[in-house]
């Protein structure tokens, strides 16, 4: 009888104690990348032509994915945006909600979860068959450092591209809500920007660079991370990348919550 | 010489408890055992590739798991490592992942010209036309010569010491018996201590000075090929007569 009681609680204790400590695994060897990745960039082990590479990868590449997705978000927010505001503010007020709305969140956002998709799923599964098809451990008895190798020129890559390709978004976002607030409710150009001016900060295009530059850290520490600890074959290759999109997004979307009260106060 | 030293390594279960074992300078050794013994992870401690929980491995006198980091930077200058899978490096082509095998400081000083070179001898050694291969990505090669790629690489630093992780698995016994006298001709050639872990106790009986085998986590025989031939064993018996069965098999096939 007691057991029936006791053998759930237990089995509660245990699972929080298997969350706990993959938790502190996690932070810990998370640490221990970012350190060694900095150790490898400032002993100048980190090859130049590596960091393009990756550059043009996450850069360059996703340049179209970048387009699309950021037209349709100026597009939708200039429509919605219109509809909400038809009879209650003045028009005008239509370029303030699609500059305000694409530069401080659908701009960072919708590129950073975009490169969640394209880059740090890429680079969990590339780095997860190097791990299972012993590349990993070939340059390790090859007296060469993975880190210095694959995480640091990605990581490089994240942080200068990540603010990159926020910027062509929030250009691309605003025009493309500007022609659809035209095209659907005749508002001008003029008129459009007179509203973006008005209620304009500079601050909010440093929040949303701030963010841009957190995220294109974070994205490819977390699936490089993911990648080196796949174990198994094509199985853990494919449940890994799956946990490291989870995981990348999740992490995303707290940071994005954080931000507001850290620097919109 | 290698030596391990009390051995221990526990993945969810005791995969090795309390493993010594010595490959004398110069020697070939063997080490058999059944799947999931331990064999390649025993293997992997020697260039710390998987840390032991508990013991340590001296290559040469010096300890990888005991002495200062600088070890194990000076152990894998000494050690070259042929990977099961051979483990080429998919982004790079055949003459930039047989170039990896040289250490990063001496690639910095070669000329082109001579590290050409090297990689040329690399692969004239293990029977690769290079005009052929030099610019083919691994994808492109057959599995034989990507395990001759892999052998290439890991013999191009002119290493003192072979590691084998199962050299001939997935190969048809063509090629098997083709690789086997290549570890043979290379490690007297070279003037190479080699430490062979296979499933091939037919290949490795016929090639090596000295076998062991290893049997649910621990050394079970040590010696030379006519003794391990001749030991009243039950379990190396068993493993003897099984191999010398599915040899027989395999000859059918053929």
């Amino acid at each position: 009888m007691a057991n029936l009681i006791l053998a759930p609680i237990v089995g509660w204790f245990a699972k929080v104690g298997r969350a706990y400590r993959l938790t502190v695994e996690h932070a810990g060897a998370l640490g221990i990348l970012v350190w060694e990745s900095i150790v490898a960039v400032v002993t100048l082990k980190v090859s130049f032509r590596d960091v393009l590479r990756q550059m043009h990868i996450m850069g360059v590449q996703s340049l179209p994915i970048v387009f699309v997705t950021a037209s349709l978000a100026g597009i939708v927010t200039s429509q919605q945006g219109g509809y909400q505001l038809i009879s209650s503010s003045p028009r005008y007020v239509l370029g303030t909600l699609v500059v305000q709305s694409v530069v401080l969140e659908l701009g960072p956002l919708l590129t950073a979860i975009v490169l969640v998709g394209r880059i740090g799923a890429r680079i969990t599964a590339e780095l997860g068959t190097m791990v299972v098809s012993e590349q990993i451990d070939a340059f390790k008895s090859l007296g060469r450092d993975p880190v210095a190798i694959l995480a640091a020129p990605r990581i490089i890559a994240g942080i200068i591209t990540m603010p990159l390709l926020v910027g062509f978004a929030d250009v691309i976002g605003i025009y493309a809500g500007m022609l659809m607030a035209d095209l659907d409710g005749g508002l001008g150009k003029e008129t459009f920007f007179y509203g973006a001016r008005l209620f304009w900060h500079s601050w909010d295009l440093f929040y949303g660079f701030s963010k841009s530059l957190v995220f294109g850290f974070v994205i490819p520490v977390i699936s490089v991370h993911m990648g080196l600890r796949t174990r198994g074959g094509a199985e853990g290759v494919g449940l890994q990348t799956t946990q490291a999109v989870m995981f990348m997004i999740l992490t995303i979307l707290i940071i994005d919550a954080l931000f507001p009260p850290l620097l919109l106060q | 010489m290698i030596s391990y030293q009390n051995i221990f390594k526990a993945f969810d279960i005791p995969v090795l408890t309390g493993v010594d074992l010595t490959v004398e300078t110069g020697e070939m050794f063997a080490l058999f055992g059944p799947s999931g013994t331990g064999k390649s992870v025993l293997l992997k401690t020697t260039l710390s590739l998987i840390v032991p929980d508990q013991g340590d491995v001296e290559v040469d006198g010096l300890s990888v798991y005991r002495g200062p980091a600088s070890n194990l930077d000076t152990i894998r200058r000494k050690i070259g490592y042929v990977f099961q899978h051979a483990a080429l490096f998919d982004s790079l082509n055949v003459y930039e992942n047989v170039s990896m095998g040289l250490p990063e400081e001496e690639l910095a000083v070669l000329r082109t010209a001579e590290l050409s070179r090297r990689v040329w001898d690399a692969l004239e050694i293990v029977n690769l036309e290079p005009r052929e291969i030099l610019s083919k990505l691994p994808s492109e090669l057959s599995g034989g010569m990507k395990k001759r790629v892999g052998i290439a690489r890991a013999i191009v630093g002119r290493p003192e010491i072979l590691l084998w992780d199962e050299p001939t698995t997935g190969l048809d016994p063509i090629n098997t018996a083709a690789v086997e006298r290549l570890i043979q001709r290379l490690s007297k050639d070279l003037e190479v201590t080699s430490l062979l872990v296979t499933h091939d106790v037919e290949g490795g009986l016929h090639i090596c000075d000295r076998v062991a085998m290893l049997h649910s986590g621990t050394l079970r025989f040590c010696g030379t090929p006519q003794e391990f031939k001749d030991s009243p064993d039950p379990v190396v018996q068993a493993f003897v007569h099984r191999d010398a069965a599915i040899a027989a098999l395999d000859m059918a096939v053929v």
